[in-house]
């Protein structure tokens, strides 16, 4: 695919919008941020008016989508459902890529789509896990280190080697990842076996660590997951906020890429052999 | 006493007043401006009644309510404008687009782009309920950015408490405890910036007695502008319609301004509670969006945000400044609640409501793109071409006055006394050094601000070059500035917030030259040039002469420094009457400068990075009035430490030369603590020691350690021996004091302290009050 259209989703509150087009936008590829009405709001003028099908990938970007009030991500995501559930359904089992970052993946888990475990029902009829508050109580913006561990099945860390360690900061309330009570233990072994576990916070070392190195209390260190096909992919960490050396902290080659652009490298590259 | 005999209500189907003045007594004239909450005292209230005599007839409640906004110190500065145009206005630049007239200033960036400084206070509401008096001081600070078109970019929170230890019982009534106001105030901000989603970069926290009953909150925002689109703040031209955008009005925030004029007493929390409006972010930042987009298309002729005073101020203000007048039908303003007296929906401070002015033709695309958005926008009224101001409401005329004489309000040049200071100086070395250097350390004035940092987003919108905490991760120290690069090209922003209360507290003059000269070496320290500043003067009760004076003193210091120094004041806010009967706040004149950074990548940063050797810039005098080492040791001085615009231009002039021909690693400026805090910090951003040997400069041991004399800067710097040279060509001091290495700071003779220690330390100092 040579024409590739990205939509990063936006409502009120939503705020990493215009970051995440412009990492997009940076590798060459066609971006816009949409506002979720274009989709289906008759007071919108035609020219503006969108399909999700008229995109080759979605981004839920981080944000306070609308105030976050009621549980992170949760009003984003009962709107989505009500208007785009079936078309979504279908884009996710036509293999395209769903990126959901912060409270894009709050989103997603809202949506039933991470831990995304059964293929044929992209869209869960409830939520599987939930994204809880930081174990120390309040919202929090550090830079931490992640480790990748996916052998191969996400596209959207197909260019990071298993094993490498990479520095995106967090910034939220509502990040730590929590499975259903009495099944932790298996939801994890699942996601091993089905090579869903994306990210987990390391600390300065590359050893897995607690606080703050795992910034929200995160079960197992998971930093980000995938569905079972791996063209879901949910994270708290930011990537689009490292695209570029400068933005990291302490940086010295200033122009030299961030940790977090082959995220974005990696979809397209994907992208482009559909 | 009450004048209720001198209301008529009005035969009509609402709420309205006729208020008789023309017979009123000047008792009575007193009485009414008390009975409706006016602070109009008794002067202004005969011109009032002077003015209603020419026209033949008595004012309505709405007029006189109107006239009370537009006449409260918050609004038109009645007390200061004298002293600050004779004082601090008119140093002129090419390169500053806009000063002092607007919203906001507005100052040239590059070729295509223009920043825009605004900074402002949200004292009393903030001491009355901080969660809301704080976030909603964040919301009207982003609509002034946002009404000169511009994008908002980054938020600066200085802030400024009673300490921390007070016990319960030292509390007077009526005043919430530090630590209370402390959490809410964080939290304001937080939840609102963070939900906005412009990061909160820099910022200042501070804490002394005076502020126990008074906390200071104030809030600083950059924006970015394409310089075409800067729209000013005012009507476009006769025949413009007024759309009101945003949130609706309701009765939070009826007389903000007012009480925002007068001083704060115990029956404070229960009168004035309406006072302080409700926020609500998820507003703004739709509004912010929808308000850009208008203006990127050309569709709006001018934009000004509703804050005090609400609707009257805006109107009158746009109006006037492009000399036209303006027809009103306040029966359209969306409304929050029923039964909303026409005066009430006149003078609300609701939140989140802009005003745009508009060309007919495009009425209807404005009125899309925010229904797009889901944000409320109405046409409320029109641009007239005479300069009266007429409101209509369901039908009845309520209101006519001539815009000038409501909009051009009065002025004082009040009487001030100035304070005698007599030369002190008690101070002795103390017998540990060591105890001193990490008592400092862990002093709320110096500790790590991390608890207050990590609570912010000041990453969001990915621009975020110099972080405000900086070094090794999880482990950082204090940056000296934040720097932004809000554009695609590699030129940057640098900001930083700087006053020092100690010192103009003992000596409003010289404390007020000396946070000058600490925001200059902050911008420089981190390799940008000094470009304009923004100042934000709180005081206690103008009335009082004592208090003008610590004001003029201030504002006197500044315009000396600024002038001499060459660097324009761009943008600024007065706040009185910060002062309640149990005391007023230290002279609190907070700065926010601002430094153009040529190449991001050039931008130097605090944390010693264990590659160079250690040089001292500038001159160490036995400087100790305010002083954290007085703070600590009970020591008395009050010999603030001089400076001079000359010395500092011509220090901050070399020490950017000497980064364009040295290899420079790190770079940090002295301020309190002196020296020794300057090294520690250096020590634990880096998480790296240094040894240092202080023989070859003259004086006491203690003075060279810590005192606070201006101008100076540690320097991490490859080649010492020629760099020391550079600037002594230059005619700066200048000294190599030692290297970067171990795991120790050790000065020969003096102290050694493991850093870990002192990370410990410094680490603790907030947290052991507000947890972690």
């Amino acid at each position: 695919m040579d024409d590739i259209k990205v939509a990063v989703l936006r409502i009120e509150g939503t705020n990493c919008e215009d970051e995440t087009v412009k990492a997009f936008r940076s590798l060459g590829v066609w971006a816009e941020a949409v506002h979720l009405k274009q989709f289906y709001s008759d007071m919108i003028k035609e020219e503006e008016q969108r399909s999700i099908f008229d995109y080759h990938c979605i981004v839920f970007p981080g944000g306070f989508s609308a105030g976050d009030y009621v549980r992170a991500g949760a009003i984003f995501s009962a709107r989505v459902k009500s208007v785009l559930k079936r078309d979504l359904e279908e884009f996710i089992k036509e293999g395209f890529p769903v990126l959901g970052i912060c409270n894009g993946f709050q989103v997603l888990v809202e949506l039933g789509a991470l831990p995304g475990f059964d293929e044929d029902k992209p869209l869960a009829e409830k939520p599987e896990m939930a994204l809880g508050i930081n174990e120390s109580n309040r919202f929090e913006c550090r830079p931490c280190f992640l480790k990748h561990e996916n052998r191969g099945k996400c596209v959207f860390t197909k260019r990071i080697e298993k094993g490498r360690i990479l520095m995106f900061p967090v910034a939220h309330a509502e990040g730590r990842v929590i499975f259903p009570k009495g099944k932790e233990e298996e939801y994890v072994e699942r996601l091993i076996e089905n090579d869903q576990i994306v990210f987990r916070y390391v600390d300065d070392d590359g050893n897995y660590a607690g606080y703050p190195w795992n910034p929200n209390g995160s079960i197992y260190n998971i930093a980000g997951i995938c569905n079972v096909r791996g063209n879901v992919f949910g994270l708290m960490p930011h990537p689009e906020r490292v695209f570029w050396r400068y933005q990291h902290p302490n940086w010295e080659e200033a122009e030299k890429p961030g940790d977090g652009r082959v995220v974005f490298e990696s979809v397209i590259d994907y992208l482009r052999t559909l | 006493m009450k004048a209720l005999h001198r209301y008529k209500k009005v035969d009509v189907p609402f709420e309205l007043y006729e208020i008789d003045i023309l017979n009123a007594t000047d008792e009575e004239l007193v009485a009414i401006s008390e009975d409706l909450g006016l602070a109009l005292n008794l002067d202004e209230m005969k011109r009032i009644k002077e003015y209603f005599k020419r026209k033949g007839r008595n004012p309505y409640d709405i007029e006189l309510q109107s006239i009370a906004q537009a006449w409260s110190e918050h609004c038109c500065y009645k007390s200061s404008k004298c002293y600050l145009r004779e004082y601090l206005f008119g140093i002129e630049k090419d390169y500053v687009i806009s000063a002092i007239k607007e919203d906001s200033g507005v100052v040239e960036f590059d070729e295509e782009y223009a920043y825009v400084v605004a900074l402002e206070s949200h004292n009393h509401p903030s001491a009355i309920e901080p969660y809301g008096g704080a976030a909603t001081g964040v919301g009207g600070i982003l609509r002034d950015v946002l009404c000169m078109g511009a994008q908002p970019v980054a938020l600066i929170d200085p802030l400024f408490f009673g300490n921390l230890d007070t016990p319960e019982d030292k509390i007077p009534k009526g005043t919430k405890h530090p630590l209370y106001l402390l959490y809410g105030v964080v939290a304001g901000i937080r939840d609102y910036g963070n939900r906005v989603g412009i990061p909160t970069v820099a910022g200042m926290l501070f804490f002394d007695e005076s502020y126990l009953t008074n906390c200071l909150v104030n809030v600083g925002c950059i924006g970015i502008v394409r310089k075409k689109n800067v729209v000013p703040s005012k009507v476009g031209g006769v025949g413009d319609l007024f759309v009101l955008v945003g949130g609706a009005t309701g009765r939070d925030g009826i007389h903000g301004v007012t009480f925002a004029s007068a001083e704060l007493d115990e029956s404070s929390e229960e009168e004035a509670r309406s006072a302080v409006q409700l926020g609500n972010p998820i507003m703004k930042e739709p509004l912010i969006h929808a308000c850009l987009e208008v203006v990127e298309k050309g569709l709006v002729t001018g934009m000004k945000d509703l804050g005090g005073g609400g609707l009257s101020c805006v109107i009158g203000e746009m109006a006037l400044a492009s000399g036209c007048g303006a027809e009103i039908w306040l029966d359209k303003v969306p409304l929050k609640e029923k039964g909303m007296a026409p005066w009430e929906i006149w003078i609300s401070e609701s939140q989140e409501r802009m005003m745009l002015t508009v060309r007919p033709e495009h009425v209807d695309e404005v009125l899309y793109v925010f229904q797009k958005w889901d944000v409320p926008a109405t046409v409320i009224g029109k641009a007239t071409p005479d300069r009266i101001l007429r409101i209509y409401y369901k039908g009845y005329k309520i209101y006519e006055m001539d815009i000038d004489f409501v909009v051009k309000a009065v002025e004082y040049c009040r009487p001030y006394v100035k304070r005698k200071i007599e030369a002190i100086d008690e101070t002795s070395p103390p017998s540990d050094y060591a105890k001193v250097l990490l008592e400092m350390l862990s002093h709320p004035n110096v500790a790590s601000r991390e608890w207050v940092i990590r609570q912010y987003d000041h990453e969001v919108r990915a621009c975020t070059v110099l972080k405000p905490l900086q070094g090794r991760i999880n482990r950082e120290g204090h940056g000296d500035c934040a720097v932004i690069k809000p554009t695609d090209s590699w030129r940057g922003i640098a900001v930083t917030a700087d006053v020092n209360p100690w010192m103009t507290k003992i000596d409003p003059f010289w404390g007020t030259a000396s946070s000058f000269d600490e925001m200059i070496r902050n911008l420089i320290a981190v390799n940008s040039i000094p470009h304009s500043f923004a100042d934000c003067l709180n005081f206690g009760n103008p009335e009082k002469p004592e208090r003008m004076g610590e004001f003029v003193e201030c504002v006197k210091a500044l315009g000396w420094m600024a002038k001499g120094f060459g660097l324009p004041c761009v943008s600024g806010n007065v706040s009185f009457y910060n002062e309640t009967p149990y005391s007023a706040v230290a002279p609190t004149p907070t700065l926010m400068g601002i430094g153009i950074v040529e190449d991001v990548r050039k931008a130097i940063t605090s944390n010693f990075k264990g590659k160079g050797e250690i040089v001292l810039v500038g001159e160490t005098l036995k400087e100790f009035g305010g002083s954290l080492y007085c703070a600590i040791t009970g020591q008395r001085c009050t010999i603030v430490p001089k400076t001079s615009p000359r010395r500092l231009k011509k220090s901050a002039n070399a020490m950017l030369e000497a980064f364009k021909n040295f290899k420079v690693y790190a770079c940090h400026d002295l301020a309190e603590g002196g020296l020794a805090v300057a090294l520690a910090e250096m020590c634990i951003g880096g998480g790296i020691g240094c040894v240092v040997d202080l023989r070859e400069m003259r004086g006491d041991g203690y003075v060279k350690m810590f005192a606070e004399s201006n101008t100076r800067w540690l320097v991490e710097v490859e080649d010492a021996e020629e760099f020391v040279k550079f600037l002594r060509r230059k005619g700066v001091s200048a000294y190599r004091i030692g290297s970067v290495e171990g795991d120790e700071l050790r000065i020969t003779g003096i102290l050694s302290l493991p850093v870990e220690e002192m990370d410990k330390a410094w680490r603790n100092g907030l947290t052991r009050f507000t947890g972690w």
